[in-house]
């Protein structure tokens, strides 16, 4: 947090905390500004955290040997929970089995970009932008039409979809645009917007605390408020370890919300 | 706070380097994790199910072998009891066998001692039997020839005489 926040601290002036912003969710380009290559603070993270992910995994996976050690044992046990505890548990092994490399790479890649948010240093989630999680909430999109295409086709889809058996006509009329709506924007936008505001909050809720805690405790002159920004240190204390669960829950709710939403593709009975 | 109400709604709107970015990491991310990362995990997967199975099978293999093992031993063991209790029977009929026929070679060398030494004495109380009868003969015949101040001329008379005294002898005896 500090390398940071100090920055702006210097430049603030110290009769208020430097309260986060929305403006922390748009940082200025620093790179190659104005093309479609520029690069921000959090495009930056992003680069860093996916060279990370990529050497950390990339060594792993060519060192794994047949007796893992306890970091290849840690690895294998997240892509056993993913397999077995998000794919296989929501579509069953016959189904599913295509689908893991997917959910995989979304669980595992959501996690180390969210994670970002607790890193010293980088201080904000690699998927604290709307695109981020758009891009990943496409690919779903992309998979579960996929899949309705070429498990039902479109025809046999749209009609299960839009005009629900047992369903009387004058009601249709309600339901037919709301399915249609909920299968094409509100799936993918949900996903998205979860994550992101999750993400945006956490930031927030954070950087709030943290702020305050360096507020009250060097820069206000009435000593009497260091008890205050000690709890605020607490606060962003605990606050640290719950966004870490928070980071991994929303990686969950990912993955698995995807995976139902292509299962929904399937037809019910297989 | 100042999260402006103006300014919120850029917050929602992806900017086009944004989108070229995340596609890029995800694009790169997506390649890693399908050709490399995981395709190699499985390979790691199926060898450690199929080193486990081999295993499992070879542990199962070797367990038959140890049990067919066991059989044969304990069928030789088995095998080896009955012929050491056929050998000890054997030896202890034997050791039999020989005691009696000890015994009786034994009980027939005793009678067979018994009766030479039965046959010797007899042969030998005939001899002094004959040869006392004849000195005594002699001597009797001498002795009255010398009472009798004669001669027994007959030689035949001389020995009915002396069988017949024998005989009076002996029967003197057999009264006592």
């Amino acid at each position: 947090m500090a390398g940071f926040y100090s920055a702006q601290t210097l430049v603030a002036a110290s009769n208020k905390p430097d309260y986060p912003t929305i403006q922390d969710f748009l940082p200025p380009e620093i790179l190659f500004q104005g093309t479609p290559f520029a690069i921000n603070r959090i495009i930056l993270v992003r680069i860093i955290a996916t060279v990370v992910l990529l050497l950390v995994l990339g060594i792993t996976a060519s060192r794994a040997k047949l007796v893992p050690g306890r970091w290849q044992s840690a690895v294998e046990w997240v892509l056993d929970f993913v397999k077995n505890s998000i794919v296989y548990e929501v579509m069953g092994e016959l189904r599913g089995k295509r689908y893991v490399p997917m959910i995989t790479t979304v669980f595992m890649t959501i996690a180390v970009f969210n994670l970002c948010g607790e890193i010293s240093g980088l201080n904000i989630a690699a998927t604290a932008t709307i695109t981020m999680p758009l891009v990943f909430a496409i690919w779903t999109f992309g998979q579960y039409w996929g899949a309705a295409i070429r498990e039902k086709g479109l025809g046999t889809y749209l009609k299960e979809e839009l005009i629900p058996e047992g369903v009387p006509a004058p009601v249709l009329i309600l339901v037919a645009p709301m399915n249609l709506l909920e299968i094409l924007i509100i799936r993918p936008l949900s996903l998205t917007i979860r994550l992101f505001a999750n993400m945006m909050a956490g930031h927030i809720v954070l950087a709030l605390c943290l702020a305050t805690t360096q507020f009250f405790l060097f820069e206000v002159a009435n000593k009497a408020m260091v008890p205050l920004g000690g709890l605020m240190f607490v606060a962003g204390f605990a606050m640290t370890l719950f966004e870490m669960f928070i980071a991994c829950l929303q990686a969950f709710i990912f993955a698995i919300l995807s995976t139902v939403y292509i299962n929904l593709s399937y037809p019910e009975n297989d | 706070m100042t999260i402006a109400a103006a300014s919120g709604i850029s917050l929602f709107i992806p900017q086009t380097y944004d989108i070229v970015w995340s596609l890029i990491i995800l694009v790169i991310i997506a390649v890693f994790f399908y050709k490399f990362f995981l395709p190699k995990f499985q390979a790691i997967f199926d060898e450690r199910a199929a080193k486990i199975e081999g295993g499992m099978a070879k542990a199962e293999k070797a367990q038959q072998e140890a049990e067919t093992a066991k059989k044969k031993y304990e069928d030789q063991l088995s095998e080896a009891r009955v012929a050491a209790s056929k050998i000890r029977d054997d030896a202890r009929a034997e050791a039999s066998h020989i005691i009696s026929d000890a015994r009786s070679r034994a009980e027939t060398d005793a009678t067979q001692i018994t009766a030479n030494a039965q046959r010797s004495i007899e042969s030998q109380q005939q001899q002094a039997l004959v040869s006392l009868r004849g000195e005594v003969g002699a001597l009797a015949t001498a002795l009255a020839g010398k009472i009798l101040g004669s001669k027994l001329e007959s030689s035949d008379v001389q020995k009915s005489m002396i069988d017949t005294m024998i005989e009076q002898l002996n029967d003197g005896k057999k009264e006592r």
